[in-house]
């Protein structure tokens, strides 16, 4: 079955209920061309959730080249733990050279994270997942009120698809708190990024990524010079349910 | 083919910036005409136009373009320069694309 032929819109509902095992199953069961996103941080749970259902489930990772050491040895430790391969994505060099050469190496500090994201993350991202069927993500709804509120267990990637190129995005951890998440990898002798370790809680890029206090949300984190923006686009569906 | 555009009025009854913005891109590159018609989902009604074409199409993003052909599966397009690319065969810049997908998806860069 192909991206096209999938009903997500049943599946997503019949599936919110279903345990983040059952619905990679039903990810690993319809797609070939299917691979998980991993951030290098607690989505680890995904890898761990997955390969048991197979062992040579496709991952991916993006290096955006400004990644802490500790997150880039973890991914090591996590590609040796469970024998697998990650294809880890890089930058176009010839848009990364010519970004640094005209803003150098902290124009977001300056100018917002937004380009440097965009071609450090967001190029390569699309890039391998213009080779994919479905992928899946650790995306969570508590990690953001704001924008992940609505957060499926399914839906239709509108995003990345393209007029002849359908794709589906799997968010199987959508209704999983961080606490039980963390149960998880402790349950299940989970390895983890030594960074959480110091305070780390949202992992990103070295220089965009801070350890957060006690109560503080995971979000402020990351990118905490820039003024939180509300997000404009959505289509607020939510009042049409019943 | 056929061409739909959706534009959004929010909740407050006020119109989307964007879709306010991407209207005067199609105006001012000569592409306004090229859209068949322009529909509302209106975020107090959820019967209006749009908002019955957003959920029909599990959309959650506004403004998008509904394009139909004949003999063919219908196409959403939710990213302004995908759809500038894609079905109007006009050129655009990668970092345009780029720019706007982060514009709409404000948490793309915490993956």
């Amino acid at each position: 079955m192909n991206a096209v032929t999938f009903d997500v819109a049943k599946l997503a509902d019949e599936y919110k209920d279903k345990t983040p095992s059952e619905i990679l199953s039903l990810a690993i069961e319809h797609f070939e061309k299917l691979s998980i996103s991993f951030s290098g941080a607690e989505d680890v749970v995904l890898i761990d959730m997955a390969v048991k259902i197979k062992p040579d489930i496709k991952i991916f990772s993006l290096d955006t080249g400004r990644l802490n050491p500790e997150t880039y040895q973890f991914i090591e430790q996590v590609r040796k733990h469970y024998s697998i391969n990650i294809d880890v994505m890089s930058p176009d060099s010839k848009q990364l050279e010519t970004f640094v050469h005209e803003k150098g190496l902290y124009s977001f500090y300056k100018d917002g994270h937004q380009e440097c994201c965009g071609i450090r993350k967001v190029m390569p991202l699309r890039r391998i997942l213009s080779t994919l069927d479905a992928w899946i993500t650790g995306q969570r709804q508590d990690q953001s009120p704001d924008t992940r509120s609505g957060l499926p267990v399914i839906q239709k990637d509108n995003t990345f698809s393209s007029g002849d190129h359908t794709l589906v995005k799997f968010n199987p951890l959508s209704f999983w708190t961080s606490m039980q998440v963390w149960q998880y990898i402790r349950n299940n002798d989970v390895p983890f990024n030594a960074l959480h370790s110091m305070g780390f809680s949202s992992i990103g890029c070295e220089p965009c990524t801070r350890p957060i206090l006690p109560n503080q949300h995971e979000r402020e984190g990351r990118w905490w010079w820039e003024e939180a923006t509300k997000k404009e686009c959505g289509l607020h569906l939510d009042n049409d349910k019943n | 083919m056929n061409i739909t555009m959706v534009k959004k009025i929010l909740k407050d009854g006020s119109p989307c910036r964007k879709c306010a913005d991407v209207l005067r891109q199609l105006e001012e590159n000569k592409l306004l005409n090229r859209i068949d018609q322009i529909v509302v989902a209106d975020e107090r009604d959820p019967n209006s136009e749009g908002m019955i074409l957003a959920k029909k199409h599990d959309v959650n993003l506004a403004p998008f373009f509904v394009v139909e052909e004949e003999d063919q599966a219908t196409k959403i397009y939710t990213v302004y320069f995908k759809f500038v690319k894609e079905v109007l065969s006009e050129g655009v810049s990668e970092q345009q694309e780029i720019k706007e997908i982060m514009d709409q998806n404000t948490d793309l860069d915490y993956l």
